[in-house]
């Protein structure tokens, strides 16, 4: 109870330095998940008819995602040097692949009487894409995005390692003060925010989901 | 770490229901697990080759390059290095499925039962949680050393564990639990015989993701006193000398893609047949 | 047969790259304005790529397919599909639209008007017995199988185009539903006279369906392609013959009416003797009355007026002489056809 009621004290006197870093992380964040989408979303439209450019695509974004966050954000290093740049590079390969994936597979599962019946009808294959393959794989495309989302948000977190901004630095500020009065506390507000960002993205994008999504496609 | 995508993916699909073939093999998506058999290794040997150029090319061990020479002495620092490694992410895996399979088990049964989809929220948001923050928590809690390390990782990677190990129990078929059962079978012998060999290829995914997060996590352990790789690339930023940052993030790289792979090969050969 | 045909397939092929041979061989045919054709035949024997052929969703590796006299064999297919309706098996609406916005698709893609769109929906929703008012605004997930199939053929009908091509369009509907829906279409095209090309393997439907049916063999060789009555009366070869299968001659009865015959006369004498008489009225088709007789197990059964008064009887040798005359009929015509050519 007590290290509750401190840590409150903490945020409150830090209301500013919070609010900024959250600022900050969100931006972050949103920046990432929005480039990755628009890149992912494009190639997954380019590679899903082809099994062989898929299947490729599909591994070498799975082995951007298993390479340690702490080591893919140093190898940006050497290109770009410390800071924001590198952790965002890096951010931006891991979320990739929910969302390329997600993607695929909302293609792949287009029923291809109705994509026969759309060519029967004289739409052409612009049209086809717009107007009837991504709107039926929206719903799930948009989970990949949810999840590349909370992804992002969390692996944000270390990007103070390598110089960069956002909520990691109170955990790095706690870190290096420890044993000192509110090291803890810092700590705490770091990962809590964190968590809270992540939950909040969420909220907002199952509503942007929900919003977006045809009445006709929901279960 | 990719098959953290599909249980959500299930979930919207099949409204609450989840199944295993979605969860375990999604669509279309055979060709890719066959390619990541083969691709991975070729990649992995290909970035081995170039570390291995690389690092004979910096002439560790000469005067000339004396920082550099001390931070990535293979003896010294890079062995010892990547035992401790290799040891905290082998301690904190082991120590996840001995946890988080029979509390999957255990919360797919009876009473308790009504609370899994709380337990599988809580696990699919839980990916937001910074593994740094938590690290320090525990830090501060437990002190310094490669156990709190441990635990750490446990605490972090048992979610994904966890939720594929309900999620796998869930998706089998009640059809065959109620022919189980009609055949005689105790509780424990359907729950033995039928469900957890069903289940198996969705929780060895799990296991295979909690094994890579957990050697991706280890990387930080040098932040609290575990050691690991992760010194390398830590001295590497210090000193400001890119050759120690490249060879430091491109070992670890190629740690966690060589075991991803024996998860995938387990994953492959661990499914039952027939499935 | 006179006039121009509304499609000409003309020395039409389809050779796919590694297979063995065409699956569709110098296929020559023609569609007469406001028919429906019938291609029926085993499956696998390329009557739906034939179909497809028409509207270009398969490219012809050679020959040319003409519309009303016009080659469009290499026009933009795209433009040449939404002036030819397109009804498949599966039926494909778009699950993320509305009733309404799938029967508008083609009209929007031609750009009409708003107004002009929501009246045509409405009134193709009324004419294939769909509730604008009820069906407008729902999703196909919220329709049953024979309801989905009615927008289907909305769909196809949305810019009123003056073809239509069917693929089994009732081929994945139960029985019960699949009857209602063929008699309903069956009025439609009363009404609207298009040209339908029509698909299935089902020898049954194809007869009912029919003006005309055109049956394939392997590669899309037609073998017959003619009435219905005279492919039941003079099946030209094995395939036809073996194809239409048994009951040819009780199919046949069914295209002709009792009120056509020359009756015997009803003789009260004979035929008031109390025993249980079948009695059937003038527009019953030959088919009901042998039913009749063999319900009652009597040689012959009655035909009665509008109100009940007797007119005449109907007996075996009626029938046996009806299919007597419709086969000469056929054989004579093949025989001149055989003789012009």
């Amino acid at each position: 109870m007590d290290g509750l009621h401190s840590w409150w004290e903490y945020v409150v006197g830090h209301g500013d330095d919070v609010l900024e870093a959250t600022l900050e992380h969100a931006q972050i964040t949103v920046v990432v998940v929005i480039l990755a989408t628009v890149f992912s979303v494009a190639l997954g439209v380019c590679v899903q008819s082809r099994p062989t450019s898929k299947a490729i695509a599909l591994a070498i974004a799975s082995i951007f995602l298993t390479i340690p966050a702490l080591a893919l954000f140093a190898l940006f290093i050497p290109l770009v040097g410390p800071g924001d740049n590198p952790a965002m590079m890096a951010l931006f390969l891991y979320a990739i692949l929910p969302i390329l994936r997600n993607t695929v597979t909302g293609l792949d599962e287009v029923s291809p009487a109705v994509v026969e019946s759309a060519r029967g009808m004289g739409m052409s294959s612009a049209q086809r894409l717009w107007r009837v393959r991504l709107p039926l794989a929206w719903p799930l495309i948009m989970t990949g995005v949810r999840i590349s989302t909370l992804l992002t948000v969390g692996i944000a977190a270390i990007a103070i390692l390598v110089g960069g901004g956002g909520l990691g630095t109170f955990i790095q500020g706690g870190l290096t003060r420890l044993g000192l009065p509110n090291s803890v506390e810092s700590v705490w507000v770091g990962t809590v925010f964190t968590v809270l960002l992540g939950l909040a993205l969420d909220v907002v994008l199952s509503l942007v989901q929900r919003l977006t999504s045809s009445r006709g496609l929901r279960a | 770490m990719s098959e953290a995508v599909t249980p959500l993916t299930a979930r919207w699909r099949h409204g609450r229901k989840h199944s295993v073939s979605t969860v375990a093999m999604p669509t279309g998506a055979q060709l890719w697990h066959r390619y990541s058999l083969v691709l991975a290794p070729a990649f992995i040997a290909g970035l081995g080759l170039v570390l291995w150029y690389y690092y004979n090319s910096l002439g560790v061990g000469t005067i000339a390059q004396i920082q550099v020479s001390s931070a990535l002495d293979w003896e010294t620092k890079l062995k010892p290095q990547l035992i401790q490694h290799l040891t905290i992410a082998a301690w904190s895996t082991l120590l996840v499925i001995l946890v988080a399979v029979p509390l999957g088990v255990l919360l797919t049964r009876g009473g308790p039962r009504r609370i899994a989809p709380a337990v599988l929220a809580v696990a699919n948001s839980g990916q937001a949680l910074p593994a740094y923050g938590l690290l320090i928590i525990f830090l501060a809690a437990m002190g310094q050393g490669g156990r709190t390390v441990v635990v750490a990782l446990v605490v972090y990677a048992i979610l994904p564990v966890l939720r594929n190990t309900m999620v796998g129990l869930d998706g089998v078929d009640r059809s065959m639990l109620e022919a189980g059962r009609g055949m005689g079978m105790t509780r424990m012998q359907t729950l033995l015989r039928i469900e957890l060999p069903l289940a198996v290829p969705v929780i060895v995914a799990g296991i295979r993701t909690a094994m890579v997060l957990n050697i991706g996590m280890a990387t930080l352990a040098f932040l609290i006193g575990g050691g690991g790789l992760g010194i390398t690339i830590s001295s590497g930023l210090k000193l400001n000398q890119d050759a120690v940052l490249l060879v430091g993030a491109i070992t670890v790289a190629l740690v966690a893609l060589t075991f991803d792979w024996f998860g995938a090969l387990a994953e492959r050969f661990l499914h039952p047949r027939g499935l | 047969m006179a006039g121009e045909p509304k499609i000409r397939l003309d020395h039409v092929s389809k050779i796919y790259q590694g297979a063995e041979g065409p699956a569709v061989a110098e296929l020559t045919l023609d569609i007469d304005p406001g028919e429906i054709l019938v291609l029926v035949g085993p499956s696998g024997c390329g009557k739906s790529t034939t179909l497809r052929l028409i509207n270009r969703m398969i490219e012809p590796t050679s020959g040319r397919i003409y519309l009303d006299g016009d080659d469009v064999t290499d026009v933009n297919p795209d433009q040449l599909r939404r002036r030819i309706g397109y009804v498949i098996q599966q039926i494909g609406l778009f699950p993320h639209q509305t009733i309404a916005e799938n029967v508008a698709t083609v009209p929007k893609m031609l750009r009409w008007d708003r107004k002009r769109i929501s009246t045509r929906v409405d009134e193709l929703l009324e004419l294939v017995g769909l509730d604008p008012r009820v069906y407008r605004d729902r999703y196909p997930k919220e329709l049953s199988g024979g309801q989905a199939q009615r927008v289907g053929v909305a769909r196809a009908l949305g810019a009123d185009p003056s073809i239509m091509l069917m693929d089994e369009p009732f081929g994945a509907i139960d029985p019960i539903t699949r009857e209602s829906l063929q008699n309903e279409f069956l009025r439609l095209q009363e009404e609207l006279r298009k040209t339908i090309v029509f698909v299935t393997h089902d020898i049954d439907e194809a007869i009912k369906m029919g003006d005309r049916i055109a049956i394939l063999g392997e590669q899309s060789v037609v073998h017959q392609a003619d009435t219905p009555e005279r492919i039941l009366a003079y099946p030209v070869d094995d395939f036809v013959r073996s194809f239409i299968g048994a009951g040819t001659a009780m199919k046949g009865l069914a295209f002709e009416r009792v009120g056509d015959l020359d009756l015997a006369p009803f003789d009260e004498g004979r035929n008031g003797d109390g025993k249980p008489v079948g009695t059937i009225t003038a527009d019953a088709t030959l088919f009901e009355a042998l039913e009749e007789m063999l319900r009652t197990a009597d040689g012959k059964t009655v035909v009665v007026d509008e109100s009940g008064r007797p007119a005449g009887v109907v007996e075996l040798s009626h029938l046996s002489d009806a299919l007597r005359t419709a086969q000469d009929e056929a054989r004579r015509h093949y025989d001149e056809l055989g003789a012009a050519s």
